[in-house]
Parts: structure tokens; C-alpha cells; sequence
């Protein structure tokens, strides 16, 4: 591992000589008073200084919408897969760990060559948070600050950034970057306090237990009053499902061209809210209630998903669905905690 | 393999959803390539009674309307209501509100007794006959209308969405209209416009009317936080929400 600085003029030629080489640049960039993550065309539409994206940078892992194959009506079908290299430029940590949780649960057990293949020619430039977002809670949920799973992770010293590469791929893109020099021990220091900061300071929703505790509070709240409680005021409208860099659900649809003969398959984001994401064939609805997808979502992330991969929670506290929530009842902190409370009480 | 006769027939409307079908542009001659349209008054002189698919623009509102859609109905195998005035009666629908009198009134003036204006209450096509297939919106959204009929005619089960246009609004990286505290109706409308309005700084006006199960109920609650009424809700509610399922 080695930490390089680079000047906040020098970085923003290290990304125009990305874009130069026609290498496809994913940064974040304002849409009106808020961020997204977008083609960058120019280092000067950068925003490593955003709070928080509207999507998060899933849409460019697992696009909404992506063809899986063509067919033939009664013949054969071939796969479609040709992704071009991308570099995803300014990820979060809490959105780098949602990436990894899905890089091992598409690669686990039947595994997904499209979500795979495209990932492998994804490069990740993370970046540390210079901004909390106003309802993040990533300290809680101890993904505020990362050590690995990126390729490179830059972080804003004042008037410079760190550039910490760490794999190939993130050595290959320094070939980009003029005037690279070692960071000084008080550059490493600012960077410690940053980092350390960022742990325990991006907070604004405490939760009341350690992450780590979440599957066993589940064990015993299923038949809870607060799913009834907090769902009658859901409109099913999988807003929270939708911003969430965890949910990775998927519906499939075969789309038939004029010919009548030819067509694709698709894949695209589906959400355990919606009122049909349990409906299978004969149209029957296996979690048709709305407090039972309400449920079925603080459940996956803090029970079924762990239980896959290593007790990981499938929660990063990015705080989007929270601010995304029209109703105001989709914050994990909210729920969780009361539930931790009332198993104190009993 | 004999091609599917189809017709297209309008009722009480404004043939927008119809000028949709002509704006597919060269998509056109791909649907003509296969279906045979036999009566469609907007594009062709020709007319028949023999047709496997009816499409229905507009919506009900005289007493020969009802006789006439009876029997389109007792000839097609499939019938599909077309935009919102044949789904949920559109704003068509507004009339119900008021009396019958003052509105012809107030439309027609001195000629309000004519007798080819004398209507009654505005009832979509389904209050009427049964109905197969619904294609909503004001006006319908062509691609979907392409893919509907693609997928009867391979025999598949259109895909319709019932989720409300929140699911698209945010897959298109809008701010919610919530978030400047305006009222939106996206969460209890029914998605399949890509969030046309909301991605081009209007709210969701709930022209392709109500999912099959909205929570209007929230829809009322969640005003207070944002600093707005029942009333605001009510009065956005009333252009395309007369007299179609739940009201606050």
C-alpha cells in the first residue's frame, strides 16, 4: 500500500487526462441542489465535496434496466454481455461496502456472469466523506470509513488529496497522474483524523446496539405490533428499496420486437414494497399485507442478507431511504431501536 | 397465420390518445405489418364489423354512447380501453361533480337542448362493458401501447404496472416534489409514464388514475408534515380522481 498527494489542481488534470485517454469516468455532480452519479465530461463538474447522492452508485453495478439475452420465438437465445471498463469516481464507504456485499452474494452460489463480468471491468475510486448528508448514520452502522475493497481511496486534506492505491487496477490509473509525490507523515496524520472523525462523527440516528447485534434482535420481533403500526402508513411505493445501495432484487420480463419472432430478456430493479413483488403464477401473493413487506425489508437487511454473508448487515447507513420516504416511516434506526428497548422492557 | 383484425373506435374524448398510435411515425408500418387495422375514423375512410381486437378511446356519456360500446363489445374477442377518459372516465369525469343542468349550461349555452348534447353522468368503459386490457395515461405513452400489443399478439399477458410512479420517479434521480413540500400524487398513481411530469419539474398530476390499491389514507396523514392541507390534497386530487375508487 502507498499513499501519494496530489494537488487539488494536479487531481483535477489527473481526471482530465482520464477523460482525455477516453477512459468512461462515472463522477458525482450536482442536479440542482443535490448530487447524482453521472458520466463526468469534465473535472470541473466534479463534487467530492457532496453529502450524498439521490441513487446510489449501484445504477452503474446493476443497471435498472439490462438486457440478459436475445431470443428466438421457439428458437435458440444468445447471451448478451459486453460491458465496457468504467471507473466509478467519488464511491463513499458505506456505498463501497453495499458494492461488496453484492459482489459476494451475486458471485455466491448460482453465479451471475452478468453482474460479474461488468464488475470486473469497474474501477473504484472511493472517496472519504467531507460532508455528512442529513440523515446519515454510517458510524452506527461502522461503514463511515473503509481499509480495503476499493482500487483507490481519496480523501480531502485541504489543499490537496490523498491518493491511497491499492490493487492493479488502481496502479494502472496512476499512469494518469503528473507530479505524484509521497504524502508526508503529517499529510498520513491529517488523513488519520479525518478517518477518525468520520467513525464515530456521521451520526445523525444513533442506533442503540452494536450492528453486529441485529440478527439476534431479530429472532424475536416477527410478530411485533410495529410492522402493523409503522405499514399502515406505507404506500407501497418502494422508494426505499429503490435508493437503497443494498437492494439488488431484480424482476425479468421478455420483451418481444415487431417482428413478433424476436425479442430480449431484461432485467430490471424490482422492490420487496410493491404490492406484486411476491406475486408468482396464478397471481397468487404470497406477502400481500403491507406490514409483511414492510417487514420482509428491515428483516433482510438485518437477518436474511447476514446470514449469506458473514453476518454483514445489508444496512450501510447511507440514510437515503430515510429522506426518501415520503410517509417518514422507512428509518432502520427508528425500528430497530424500539425494538431493542422493548426486548429491554421484557 | 391470418393477421388480427383490429379497430379503433373513439368516444367521448379528445383523440389525443389516438394522434399517440399515428405518432409512432415508422413504427406504424410495423403494426400494420401485423395486424390489418379494418375501421379506425382518425386515419382511414374504411369501416367493418368484423374486428378480434376493439380499441376503446374516450368515455361514456350518452345513452346511444352505451348502446354502441354494447355492441363493439358483443363483436371484438379483445377489448382495450385507451387513455384515461376510457379507463377511469378522465376529465370527462369532473362533470359528475355538478349539476347536470349547469354544466350543459355552461358549456353549450343556448343550444344545451340540442337533442345530439344530451348526455348523462361520465362513466369509463369498464362501468359500462367488460373490459379485457386497460392502457392508461393522458395521452397514452406510445412505446407502452407498441409493447402491449406485441405482447397480445404473441399470446403473453401485458405487463401493466401497478406500482405507483414514485418506482420511475426515482429511478430517474428526481428530487420528490415532497422535499420542496408540494403535493405530488406519484405516491398512489399508477406508474408506466417514466414520471413524465415530475422529471420535467411538474407534479404528479394522477392521469393514469389510481394503482389498484392505493393508501389514500397516508396519502390524507402525511399532508400535516408537510405543512399542507386535505383540502390542497382534495382539489388535486379532483381532475382526474372523480369518481374512480377512494377519496379523501
Amino acid at each position: 500500500m502507498s499513499v501519494s498527494k496530489l494537488s487539488k489542481e494536479q487531481f483535477g488534470q489527473f481526471v482530465d487526462a482520464m477523460l482525455a485517454a477516453d477512459r468512461k469516468v462515472i463522477g458525482v455532480v450536482a442536479k440542482d441542489d443535490r448530487f447524482q452519479f453521472d458520466e463526468l465530461q469534465s473535472a470541473s463538474a466534479l463534487r467530492l465535496d457532496y453529502d450524498v447522492t439521490i441513487l446510489p452508485p449501484k445504477k452503474y453495478v446493476l443497471p435498472q434496466i439490462e438486457p440478459l439475452l436475445q431470443f428466438e420465438v421457439g428458437g435458440g437465445a444468445q447471451s448478451v454481455m459486453n460491458y465496457e471498463p468504467m471507473i466509478l469516481l467519488g464511491v463513499h464507504p458505506y456505498d463501497l461496502v453495499a458494492i461488496r456485499q453484492m459482489d459476494e452474494l451475486f458471485s455466491q452460489g448460482e453465479y451471475d456472469k452478468h453482474y460479474m463480468d461488468r464488475r470486473k471491468q469497474i474501477t473504484i475510486i472511493a472517496c472519504d466523506i467531507a460532508r455528512p448528508s442529513k440523515n446519515i448514520f454510517a458510524s452506527s452502522m461502522e461503514t463511515a470509513v473503509v481499509s480495503d475493497g476499493y482500487d483507490i481511496l481519496i480523501t480531502d486534506i485541504g489543499d490537496a488529496y490523498l491518493l491511497d492505491v491499492a490493487t492493479e487496477k488502481g496502479h494502472a490509473l496512476m499512469s494518469y497522474a503528473k507530479a505524484l509525490a509521497p504524502a508526508a507523515a503529517a499529510d498520513i496524520e491529517k488523513r488519520q483524523a479525518i478517518q477518525e472523525a468520520n467513525r464515530t462523527g456521521l451520526n445523525k440516528h444513533k442506533l442503540a446496539c452494536k450492528p453486529s447485534y441485529l440478527p439476534k434482535l431479530m429472532e424475536k420481533a416477527y410478530n411485533h405490533p410495529v410492522w402493523l403500526e409503522k405499514a399502515r402508513l406505507c404506500f407501497s411505493c418502494g422508494s426505499c428499496n429503490q435508493v437503497c445501495p443494498t437492494c439488488y432484487c431484480f424482476d425479468v420480463q421478455d420483451q418481444v420486437n415487431w417482428d413478433l419472432k424476436t425479442g430480449q430478456r431484461v432485467r430490471c430493479w424490482d422492490g420487496c414494497l410493491l404490492e406484486n413483488f411476491a406475486t408468482v403464477a396464478g397471481d397468487h401473493n404470497f406477502r400481500k399485507d403491507r406490514a409483511s413487506r414492510f417487514r420482509h425489508r428491515l428483516y433482510r437487511k438485518a437477518k436474511y442478507v447476514p446470514e449469506k454473508i458473514g453476518g454483514q448487515i445489508a444496512c450501510v447507513g447511507c440514510g437515503r431511504c430515510i429522506t426518501a420516504c415520503v410517509a417518514d416511516i422507512a428509518n432502520p434506526v427508528t425500528i430497530y431501536n424500539r425494538l431493542m428497548e422493548e426486548q429491554n422492557l421484557g | 397465420m391470418t393477421k388480427p383484425r383490429v379497430a379503433i373506435f373513439d368516444f367521448a374524448c379528445c383523440e389525443g390518445c389516438q394522434l399517440q398510435i399515428v405518432n409512432l411515425e415508422e413504427e406504424i408500418l410495423d403494426l400494420i405489418n401485423v395486424v390489418d387495422v379494418v375501421e379506425w375514423r382518425e386515419a382511414m375512410s374504411e369501416q367493418s364489423h368484423e374486428y378480434d381486437i376493439a380499441l376503446i378511446e374516450g368515455s361514456i356519456t350518452r345513452p346511444e354512447d352505451e348502446k354502441r360500446i354494447e355492441i363493439i363489445r358483443s363483436r371484438c374477442k379483445i377489448l382495450i380501453a385507451l387513455g384515461s377518459c376510457a379507463t377511469i372516465g378522465g376529465i370527462n369525469k369532473l362533470k359528475n361533480k355538478f349539476d347536470l343542468e349547469e354544466v350543459k349550461h355552461c358549456v353549450y349555452g343556448k343550444d344545451a337542448h340540442m337533442p345530439h348534447l344530451e348526455t348523462g353522468m361520465t362513466k369509463a368503459v369498464h362501468e359500462v362493458v367488460n373490459v379485457d386490457y386497460k392502457i392508461h395515461g393522458c395521452p397514452i405513452d406510445r412505446k407502452e401501447f407498441a409493447s402491449v400489443i406485441r405482447a397480445l399478439l404473441v399470446g403473453k399477458k401485458p405487463v401493466i404496472p401497478d406500482y405507483p410512479v414514485c418506482v420511475e420517479c426515482k429511478a430517474r434521480e428526481n428530487i420528490c416534489r415532497y422535499e420542496y413540500n408540494e403535493i405530488c400524487l406519484g405516491p398512489i398513481i399508477r406508474a408506466g409514464c417514466g414520471a413524465r411530469c415530475p422529471s420535467n419539474g411538474f407534479r404528479c398530476f394522477g392521469c393514469r388514475g389510481y394503482v389498484d390499491n392505493p393508501n389514500v389514507e397516508a396519502a390524507r396523514e402525511v399532508m400535516d408534515k408537510y405543512g399542507l392541507t386535505v383540502e390542497d390534497l382534495r382539489q388535486k386530487m379532483v381532475l382526474f380522481g372523480c369518481g374512480q375508487g377512494p377519496t379523501v
